[in-house]
């Protein structure tokens, strides 16, 4: 076999520099052999190594399972405000990677949800939204029971090319009460994010500062008589560890917020790539929507349950944060931010 | 309104295919009445009946007054709206200002004075307008602000509202329905969005995949006659519990079609237009935002299982055709 190679190299070397055919004294035989060598060689010593080494997408079974117990709940495969299971599960498939590999998913306390339908009240961060998409993978890829959650999105995601119309493919509603109040009386759980855009849009100095609440999600819990289910979210601020909003010009710019990083807008559409920050979903204790309390009731009266929900949440961040996996990007954030982290983590 | 004080029946606008429809299940629900149907296009009657007589004329004119003056109706049906797909939508805009404002006034005005007991008026979805915040399930009492982006509906939204006011106005004296249906589709109906899914190779937005309700010809036509004895007056949105996105749309009329981002949707109808396309401009909007209609006003009203058809099936007969 050495000897066929040798005769290979030299008859490509000769075939090159001095045009001498001497390759002709290989045999076809060896030649063919050869090739079975390198080829067995290649998928054994390289092509396995590098697809093991590469992120590895969910199984068509696993998937098909999913999404035959979806099917169950939305036989149509498409609902009236967009979703389309279809285009959901080549979305879960292609994204898989992204969400298992890259940022690490995990669900933390998914024993506390219940076979019935939520409002789930989540903070949010990560500067462009992606942990609601995260949120809404977590629920169809980990829950035993899959279920698609629908985020409440701002008015202008519909209008933009492309990403509104696959937003709204993967479950995506506008943020309105009507859809909300009819989506709850249809028995699905709907995903919100009381902070607003003012949670996601924070300069690094307010990363992990919760945003104040508004009511409307809870009045309509009240008017459905749905339970609240608190959850947070933990990693997404790192995604951008240095951030500084640029408030007056997003508002001259008629845009909600204009985030600027060290690679964003200077490397265009690539300074937007997140870091891989892993991120854990808490699953916080339902809140039982009181029985008693009118959804017209006085704002006072509202708000003191809105409190305890805030509260809880930003209790749940902080438990999150102490046993947050470690991530060289948290090391990026400001000191006051790290500091912050040691405190609460007792160091 | 019970069946048998129905004698007689008034179509306006007998020459589409909605109407013929209409005609013939008015024929079965009420074998005691007389039906005229008019309009001022000529109309093939597929349905033979002596009962069923058909006048050319325009209503606009004075013949028309007579027709109310020698006939005692008891119900008027008004589908004689001009719609925007016939044409150039510009440029007939006088002519339909003329038609679908002066024309139901003056339909209006009649029947009142004529003592008619119910007049229904097939108004349209389009009057909402479709727009990004648009919420699922439009309902009736909702702004209609087709015409804000779009003023070549002006007469669209324009008669809905004076036969909205009219029908407040004057609900004492006469019933009045108003409805407005999703698109209707099937083989006897020509309208834009017809005509846009059974063609092949018109472009279709890759960018944007709106919801979309359709509802049956006949299923539309079934609710026209129901309205004359089981609704109140009201104003209704007419549509099926289901719906279906544009791009399954396409796909279930098994036409092929081109891929296209909306703005160049949007640059080439306003290139071709005016030659030989006749696709209204408004229309790319719809094909862009929602406009799904709520049905819950109008199914107090219906037995269960009205509608016979699905969208899917719907859709299906268009193929066939």
């Amino acid at each position: 076999m050495i000897n066929s190679i040798l005769i290979l190299v030299k008859s490509e070397f000769f075939d090159i520099f001095s045009f001498r055919l001497e390759y002709k004294r290989v045999k076809l035989v060896e030649i063919t052999k050869l090739y079975e060598l390198m080829e067995k060689f290649i998928k054994d010593q390289v092509l396995d190594k590098v697809l093991a080494f590469l992120p590895k997408t969910i199984s068509d079974k696993k998937l098909d399972e999913i999404y035959s117990f979806l099917e169950k709940k939305y036989p149509l495969g498409e609902d009236p405000w967009g979703l389309s299971l279809k285009k959901s599960k080549l979305a879960m498939k292609y994204s898989y990677p992204l969400f298992k590999h890259y940022f690490k998913v995990r669900v933390i306390g998914k024993e506390k949800i219940e076979n019935k339908p939520y409002m789930i009240v989540s903070n949010h961060t990560g500067q462009i939204a992606i942990d609601g998409m995260l949120v809404t993978g977590a629920f169809i890829l980990d829950l035993p029971e899959p279920r698609i959650v629908r985020a409440m999105v701002e008015r202008f995601v519909g209008t933009i090319p492309f990403f509104g119309s696959f937003a709204m493919a993967n479950g995506a509603v506008l943020g309105d009460r009507a859809n909300c109040y009819h989506l709850l009386k249809r028995g699905e759980s709907i995903l919100v994010f009381p902070e607003g855009v003012q949670g996601v849009a924070k300069s690094t100095s307010d990363y992990y500062k919760l945003q104040n609440f508004t009511s409307g999600f809870f009045r309509m819990c009240l008017k459905t008589g749905t339970d609240i289910l608190p959850i947070a979210v933990i990693g997404a601020e790192e995604f951008y560890p240095f951030v500084y909003q640029a408030k007056s010009l997003a508002r001259k710019l008629g845009l909600p917020a204009l985030p600027l990083t060290p690679f964003f807008p200077l490397l265009g559409p690539l300074g937007i790539m997140p870091l891989p920050s892993p991120v854990d979903i808490i699953i916080g204790d339902p809140y039982p929507i009181p029985k008693d309390l009118s959804p017209d009731a006085p704002d006072k009266l509202i708000a003191e349950h809105v409190n305890k929900i805030e509260n809880t949440i930003r209790k749940l961040i902080a438990d999150g944060r102490k046993n947050r996996r470690k991530f060289w990007g948290s090391l990026l954030l400001p000191e006051k931010i790290i500091s912050g982290e040691s405190k609460k983590n007792g160091k | 309104m019970e069946n048998s004080q129905v004698k007689s029946i008034l179509i306006i606008g007998m020459a589409g295919g909605l109407a013929k429809i209409t005609g013939g299940l008015l024929l079965k629900e009420y074998p005691n009445a007389q039906i005229l149907g008019v309009d001022s296009r000529y109309a093939d009657m597929f349905v033979k009946d002596s009962r069923l007589k058909f006048q050319r004329m325009r209503y606009t004119r004075s013949n028309f007054e007579k027709l109310f003056r020698n006939n005692v109706f008891d119900v008027v049906i008004h589908l004689g709206r001009i719609s925007h797909s016939n044409a150039n939508p510009r440029a007939h805009l006088a002519q339909r200002l003329d038609l679908n404002l002066m024309g139901t006034g003056r339909i209006l005005e009649l029947s009142l004075h004529f003592n008619i007991k119910k007049i229904i008026i097939l108004s349209t979805f389009h009057v909402y307008g479709a727009f990004p915040d648009n919420p699922i399930f439009v309902k009736e009492d909702s702004l209609l602000r087709a015409s804000i982006k779009y003023p070549e509906l002006r007469d669209v939204v324009e008669m809905d509202q004076m036969a909205t006011n009219w029908m407040w106005k004057y609900q004492h004296q006469m019933e009045t329905i108003v409805l407005r249906p999703c698109n209707i589709i099937g083989p006897q109906i020509r309208n834009s969005m017809t005509q846009f899914l059974t063609t092949k190779y018109v472009p279709v937005p890759i960018d944007y995949n709106p919801m979309l309700q359709f509802i049956h010809e006949f299923d539309m036509a079934k609710s026209l006659v129901h309205c004359i004895s089981h609704v109140p007056t009201g104003i209704y949105n007419v549509a099926t519990n289901e719906s279906i996105s544009l791009r399954e749309a396409k796909k279930a009329v098994a036409v092929p079609f081109i891929n296209v981002p909306v703005f160049l949707i949007e640059q080439t109808a306003k290139l071709i237009n005016k030659t030989f396309w006749s696709f209204p401009n408004y229309l790319i909007d719809y094909l862009k935002y929602p406009c799904v209609l709520s049905n819950s006003e109008l199914n107090k009203y219906l037995p269960p299982h009205f509608f016979k058809y699905s969208i899917r099936e719907a859709l299906e007969l268009i193929k066939i055709d």
